[in-house]
């Protein structure tokens, strides 16, 4: 059983009459299991094989060879199975509508199954995630997790209909979607990406799909700990402004509460491998007199209904400005990541819809708060779509001519931060 | 085990207050010391009150101290509990099954609660939030709350030779005793024995044991 620790940063004083307090809580997993408390887990990839997966071809050779890759990376024992999308979802191994534990036979016979994909038909995305959750409906109390692989644009469903498939599905399996070449769109996949808390990215050559195939099975098989939520406590009174997962990527949970009590909510981060993430929590507090101390927030992760590790944000009132005016470091640094995604967002949707004066204003914003923040990742991806002349000023001009795949990363990608100080990665 | 903080209410943390967050003293019982509760006043200037008899072992009560020499129960908390019996509350899927309740969905999760129950009056229902003043002390208002249950639905009372009796106390919804379909009398006493349940609410089932 994996071990958590927690640290909070914050600076807990705050002056007279102030009410708002912020903290950043550091959340690591040592991910140590032993092979007997490894979670029970069951897998799912999801490949498109609408029409365009054809064109060029060896983008669904790619897939064909991808998927291959992330089957040899399940345990034995996992439970699995492949689904086929286009208009239509249909679970292509095994066929009679269950998952088969992972073993020599079962890998072998999937990958027979794999060879006889066909590249025809539309994109129904919703359907695909509504059988994954029946599917994983038949291994019940097993950790979850789908790989899902398109290259277009869910054409055959409404955004209602997908809004209503992800509602229904949250908390039930953790999905992470990879978009491969240009024509898919941003905006779409993030939304069931975090909708169903996983992640998303852009694969821009088929090739590179194997690789980060095996990475993300890999990853999911490193996961030692299955869902874990991050319970907050608040006084009477006190409202809370926002929760943010804040690091590696920014997050927002303020809306996935799910409430315990008229004092407790949860927040789901679901699984947990080796690693660690920042959240920013901010509370609104009733101001209290002069050298009075109290409990801002209380927040324990919690497995199941056991509490795996704590910590305590505070709020001290002082009438001693030098100690009250001190900005934390931390808070200050993923406020400046959240306004980058921000502005990176906002400048990609500008220049989309033509107003070149906000598009340049915000991604020069953009240049400046990661040259600041020293977030080279996201620095480099921006490059691709302005000329930047000062990074310290944030003057930039739009380039005339950018490749799609740039922009589409940089846009998939705006969310990845960087940790605080000086040679951070 | 509850502590009480600066603020008057009483804390199961006993960091910070768990209502209100004020930060409680480390190494004094009961916390907050600042704050003089009219309690005290009371025993301060009544001479009968001075003697009275700890309600937990009976010892006398030494002048106006608030904790009994004899076994350090607190004067100015709540009535002490009677040894062995308990009321245990949880959400009953077969009694929600009979019921049938339209409208009424059953809770996903809900944690076992205890009470001890107190020599004397033990009123079922729910309060209006906090604070109330007039909470009952079996009070199953905190979410996921039973919306069949009234706001003072019955009581449990302790008997002279020692058993508790229910009474409904003219609820909305009835109170039930075990397998029996049919609802008690409103304000009539039934005798319940150890590891009697009783269903009021939707779904909500309260064992009644002794422990």
């Amino acid at each position: 059983m994996s071990t958590f620790t927690t640290e909070c940063d914050q600076n807990e004083y705050l002056p007279l009459g102030g009410s708002e307090v912020n903290a950043i809580v550091t959340v690591t997993s040592d991910g140590a299991a032993g092979e007997t408390s490894q979670p029970e887990a069951a897998e799912i990839v999801i490949i498109d094989t609408s029409g365009s997966m054809g064109a060029p071809r060896r983008k669904l050779e790619a897939a064909r060879k991808a998927t291959s890759v992330a089957i040899d990376c399940i345990r034995d024992d996992v439970a699995f199975g492949l689904i086929a999308g286009t208009e239509v979802a249909q679970a292509v191994y095994p066929t009679d509508g269950t998952l088969v534990p992972a073993s020599a036979q079962t890998r072998a016979d999937a990958k027979i199954a794999l060879r006889r994909l066909k590249a025809e038909g539309g994109t129904a995305i919703g359907s695909w995630l509504t059988l994954a959750g029946t599917l994983f409906a038949t291994v019940p109390g097993r950790s979850c997790h789908a790989i899902l692989l398109t290259d277009g644009e869910n054409q055959h469903e409404t955004d209602d209909h997908l809004d209503g498939v992800l509602s229904e599905l949250e908390g039930r399996f953790q999905c992470d979607c990879r978009g491969v070449g240009t024509d898919w769109k941003v905006s779409e996949l993030r939304r069931i990406a975090s909708g169903l808390l996983g992640s998303v990215d852009i694969i821009a050559k088929p090739e590179d799909m194997a690789g980060d195939f095996r990475t993300l099975m890999e990853t999911a098989m490193g996961k030692a700990t299955g869902n874990v939520s991050l319970r907050l406590w608040a006084p009477q009174g006190a409202s809370i402004a926002f929760v943010r997962q804040v690091a590696p990527t920014i997050e927002e949970l303020t809306d996935r509460a799910v409430q315990v009590n008229d004092l407790t909510a949860d927040y789901p981060t679901a699984t947990w491998g080796r690693e660690s993430r920042d959240y920013h929590v901010c509370i609104n507090v009733q101001p209290r007199d002069a050298g009075e101390e109290m409990l801002a927030g209380r927040i324990s992760l919690v497995e199941g209904e056991e509490t795996r590790a704590r910590a305590l944000v505070k709020a001290i009132w002082t009438d001693d400005q030098r100690l009250s005016t001190q900005i934390n470091r931390g808070v200050a640094h993923y406020t400046g990541q959240a306004e980058l995604a921000d502005c990176i967002q906002e400048g990609i949707d500008a220049r989309r819809d033509g107003d070149l004066a906000t598009a340049t204003f915000k991604l020069g914003r953009a240049v400046q708060l990661a040259a600041e923040s020293g977030n080279d990742g996201t620095m480099k991806l921006l490059q691709g779509v302005v000329e930047v002349d000062d990074a310290a000023t944030g003057t930039v001009r739009l380039r005339q001519n950018v490749a799609a795949v740039d922009e589409m990363s940089l846009d998939t990608r705006s969310t990845i931060t960087v940790r605080v100080g000086p040679g951070a990665t | 085990m509850t502590v009480l903080c600066p603020h008057g209410h009483q804390s199961e943390t006993t960091d910070y207050c768990d209502q209100c967050g004020a930060l409680i003293v480390a190494g004094s019982p009961g916390g907050g010391t600042t704050q003089v509760l009219p309690a005290l006043e009371e025993a301060d200037t009544s001479p009968a009150v001075r003697r009275e008899p700890c309600p937990a072992c009976g010892a006398p009560r030494s002048g106006d101290d608030r904790y009994c020499e004899g076994c350090g129960h607190d004067f100015l908390g709540p009535p002490p509990a009677v040894a062995g019996w308990e009321a245990i509350v949880t959400a009953d899927r077969a009694q929600f099954d009979r019921l049938a309740v339209s409208g009424v969905s059953f809770p996903a999760g809900y944690p076992e609660r205890r009470f001890a129950l107190a020599d004397g009056e033990n009123r079922i229902g729910r309060s209006r939030g906090q604070p109330d003043e007039n909470a009952p002390e079996i009070d199953l208002a905190r979410p996921p709350a039973d919306p069949g249950i009234s706001r003072l639905h019955a009581v449990l009372e302790r008997r002279s030779d020692g058993i508790y009796a229910l009474r409904d106390l003219g609820s909305t919804n009835g109170t039930m005793v075990n397998d029996d379909p049919a609802p008690i009398a409103p304000q009539t006493a039934v005798p319940l024995a150890d590891g009697d349940r009783v269903h009021v609410g939707a779904w909500t089932t309260i064992t009644v044991r002794k422990r």
